[in-house]
């Protein structure tokens, strides 16, 4: 039987023999802790399931993450918005079945990811 | 079925913005499929730092908007199958850091923010069983991801690695 962490990879960031990164630019992601030189960052990071991008878990935060009951796995913030608000679960595994069906009739891809 | 790593011995990356076309041989590497259905998972990305000096390097796995093509492996890439066993595959996925049209990075696909300072400074992201992302087909923007340098900060030298398997 699967836990919620056994879904969990591993980020580690590295500065323990050099100068470290005290802010860093969120990107359009979830914005990195610090890690100031001489120190080292490990961290489990989740694949959200609706869409592929990588979160770092916080043992810190205090609210819910974003889980989906449907898919049974943990999906980001944004895709937790939009579950929570249209209630539908559409996982990227879906994306990559409707991907090969499409491609499989020589169809175009390109309006699968909405957001792309 | 078979695991592969393309790798990158050494390389200033370039920052660049999202929707902007990579210059050869200023990211590390890119992925696309090798054929239409295709699919590949992307297992490992690890990144060393090898400046003399401080260098805040904001590296991104990203979805490439417009893909590569014509696409082929920069100076000192490698891509190498992890089992000498290994049997060739009909049609490979495709990594490399050259090409005729150039990729460019999603605005809003980003997948991983592996920020670090290449002055001595290692990252390394490892997916759990099953949590791989994917690259499936070889059209934007699912068909192709890319390891580029975000705006921002100083990048400098770095070797990197991604491991790959594709289906």
């Amino acid at each position: 039987m699967k836990s919620k962490r056994s879904h969990e990879g591993y980020l580690l960031i590295d500065h323990r023999a050099g100068d470290g990164i005290n802010s860093i630019p969120s990107a359009g992601l979830d914005q990195l802790p610090p890690v100031p030189g001489g120190s080292m960052l490990e961290r489990s990071i989740i694949t959200c399931s609706h869409c592929q991008a990588g979160v770092i878990v916080n043992p810190l935060r205090m609210r819910d993450r974003g889980w989906c009951p449907n898919c049974d796995h943990y999906i980001c913030d944004s895709c937790e918005a939009v579950r929570v608000k249209t209630g539908v679960c559409r996982t990227f595994k879906q994306v990559i079945d409707e991907a090969l069906n499409l491609a499989a009739k020589g169809l175009d891809t390109k309006g699968l990811l909405t957001n792309g | 079925m078979a695991k592969r790593i393309v790798s990158v011995t050494t390389q200033t990356p370039t920052a660049t913005a999202d929707t902007t076309a990579l210059v050869d041989a200023t990211y590390p590497f890119l992925i696309q499929g090798g054929t239409s259905t295709q699919r590949s998972n992307i297992l490992e990305v690890y990144l060393g730092g090898q400046a003399g000096a401080s260098s805040p390097t904001f590296m991104l796995l990203s979805r490439d908007s417009t893909i590569a093509v014509t696409n082929s492996n920069g100076t000192g890439q490698t891509d190498a199958s992890l089992d000498a066993a290994t049997a060739a595959l009909a049609a490979p996925a495709l990594t490399g850091n050259t090409n005729t049209t150039k990729p460019q990075r999603s605005a809003t696909l980003h997948l991983l923010n592996l920020s670090f300072n290449a002055f001595g400074g290692i990252v390394r992201w490892v997916a759990a069983p099953g949590e791989e992302i994917t690259v499936v087909g070889n059209t934007a923007s699912l068909g192709e991801i890319s390891l580029s340098a975000f705006t921002g900060g100083t990048a400098g030298l770095l070797g990197a690695h991604l491991i790959y398997e594709s289906f």
